[in-house]
């Protein structure tokens, strides 16, 4: 099978909910939906092409948006679903109860973008540490860091 | 009474700082927790502000063991995002060094493995051995860890005759010695005894969770980067998927031993078929605005990247994760209804370690479920109050 005929499969299943597909390299296939079919389009892929194995999540601070991209991979091909959602509102829903391994890359992006995934089974702070600063996501573009002043305890003589 | 055991995130035998949380009862795991991060260095953040050429020495100080996956990876990735055309020499010489790294790295496994199951002659072995890998990368790169040979667009370093002559030479002992490691890995009763059993995955599980690289081909599922998706030079070299179906962590163990043979291989292959002709050409210092997802097979499992470029000489975005953060939930798996003394072997098995529990005990109250941690000074003394009671001979006086 190649992807040419995954294509078509797409496209001819699930024409109302992909938005855009390309397949830019061998093996490599983007497919680009909107935040609310997300769970249908994973549902999909995972029932009915064996696209099991979920490599990993991606967040993209565009600006205006965030970019979430899923990469997932089966035997013979590595298919990435992409999905945006407004920065003044970030919320995704959660696709652990078809993929359960994406638990760790869900509260990876809730920790570093600050977006809220939805009906997560344990939404707690994963990367950063317990004193983290509320309000504070590293990965997000306007996020600087500056580095603290150095205070040699006792004072410098 | 359920006791939960914070296991990490410091401790002096440990390699990496992680905070697993375990609750057992007697001695039995019933739930177990990670807490990461105490290792977290922003270096995706710090990507982002530099060029194309520094972040190959920025990833290759992602791991100390695998230093050469996370370089090919980014630059195989950058490569396609310049659209370059790689000399087939250059791309040789990348897949010699990272079968190279993945003999180095299952023998240091070896060797980890054999300690945790109390075997120690067996890891002194194996990192003997292990030597004889480092010594051929040094004579290869120069330099016995971060090798340092990857650029945007080839190689920096060419192989002359002598050099291929020594790596084969050293190959042959290599050879020899894993037969013995095979021989007495798996049929040597106390620690086939030992490591049998110990970390069941199901086949099922291991595919639900997303594990990879040995501990997903332990389980029986034949998933490999090289063979599903070849990159570099893989779809010429001759080899096997090494797959085990005992799913713990004997078949892990198996499996790391049939994969030494299968780099043998291919490291010959490379060294005989080497062709000839130019090992880099010259890289862009700009990359058009486009994206691009490069996996790699890294001696623990898939490795991924996904970079995405803007035009500029910087990345806007280039995300990394590597084959740890995708075991972790099936290792959580694998601890359930496991033995405490088993936590050290399951972590080994894939890749990170974990020595032993610390020395701080968190009281969990089962009724209220309210949790304490309790010093050792405050336990000494409640032991001294509840023990001082006790009938003792006299003039002794209480250790403590």
């Amino acid at each position: 099978m190649n992807d040419q005929l995954l294509i078509d499969k797409i496209n001819e299943n699930l024409k109302d909910l992909v938005r855009e597909i390309t397949n830019p390299a061998p093996r490599r296939i983007f497919v680009k939906v909107e935040v609310n079919h997300l769970r249908e389009m994973v549902n999909w892929l995972k029932q009915e092409q064996g696209f099991t194995h979920l490599s990993t999540i991606s967040g993209v601070d565009l600006g205006q948006t965030f970019e979430i991209l899923y990469h997932f991979a089966n035997d013979f091909t590595c298919l990435t679903v992409r999905t945006e959602i407004p920065r003044d509102n970030p919320l995704l829903p959660s696709i652990c109860s078809t993929i359960p391994g994406a638990i760790l890359y869900e509260r990876e992006l809730q920790d570093m973008f600050g977006i809220t995934v939805q009906d997560l089974p344990d939404p707690r702070p994963l990367l950063l540490p317990d004193d983290w600063p509320a309000g504070n996501y590293p990965l997000r573009k306007d996020w600087k860091y500056e580095r603290p002043a150095e205070v040699i305890p006792g004072g410098k003589k | 009474m359920k006791f939960q055991i914070p296991i990490g995130p410091q401790h002096p035998a440990l390699k990496e700082p992680i905070g697993l949380r375990v609750v057992v009862e007697g001695e039995i795991i019933r739930d177990a927790d990670l807490r990461l991060g105490y290792n977290h260095r922003g270096l995706e953040k710090l990507a982002e502000q530099k060029t194309w050429i520094q972040n190959i020495y920025l990833t290759e100080r992602i791991c100390g063991i695998c230093s050469h996956s996370h370089t090919t990876c980014y630059v195989q990735g950058v490569e396609k995002l310049m659209e370059l055309q790689v000399p087939k020499r250059g791309l040789y010489i990348r897949t010699l060094v990272s079968e190279l790294e993945r003999v180095h790295s299952h023998l240091l496994w070896l060797g980890v493995a054999g300690h945790e199951a109390g075997f120690d002659s067996f890891f002194m072995y194996t990192w003997r051995d292990r030597e004889i890998v480092m010594d051929i990368l040094e004579i290869i790169s120069g330099n016995r860890v971060h090798y340092g040979i990857n650029t945007i667009g080839g190689v920096r370093r060419d192989l002359d005759e002598l050099q291929v002559k020594k790596i084969l030479d050293s190959l042959d002992i290599l050879r020899k010695r894993s037969e013995y490691y095979q021989n007495l890995g798996t049929t040597e009763p106390s620690f086939v005894a030992r490591l049998a059993g110990v970390g069941y995955l199901s086949k099922e599980d291991a595919i639900a969770l997303c594990a990879v690289g040995p501990t997903l081909r332990a389980s029986g599922v034949p998933r490999d980067v090289r063979k599903d998706d070849p990159y570099a030079v893989y779809d010429e070299l001759p080899f096997e998927v090494c797959t085990a179906d005992t799913c713990d962590v004997l078949g892990r163990t198996v499996v790391r031993i049939k994969e030494l043979f299968q780099s043998y291989n291919m490291i010959e292959y490379i060294l005989k078929n080497l062709p000839e002709g130019p090992i880099a050409v010259r890289a862009p210092r700009r990359a058009k605005p486009n994206e691009v997802v490069s996996r790699y097979e890294a001696p623990r499992g898939e490795n991924i990247h996904y970079i995405k470029s803007n035009g500029t000489e910087k990345p806007e975005r280039l995300k990394v994760r590597a084959p740890t953060l995708g075991n972790y939930a099936a290792t959580i798996k694998m601890l359930k209804n496991g033995f405490i003394a088993d936590v050290p072997l399951i972590f080994a098995a894939i890749d990170p370690c974990i020595c032993c529990a610390e020395r701080a005990v968190a009281l969990v109250d089962a009724r209220t479920g309210q949790e304490k941690v309790v010093p050792m000074l405050a336990l000494k003394q409640l032991s001294q109050k509840i023990s001082g009671l006790n009938a003792r001979k006299r003039e002794v006086e209480w250790p403590l």
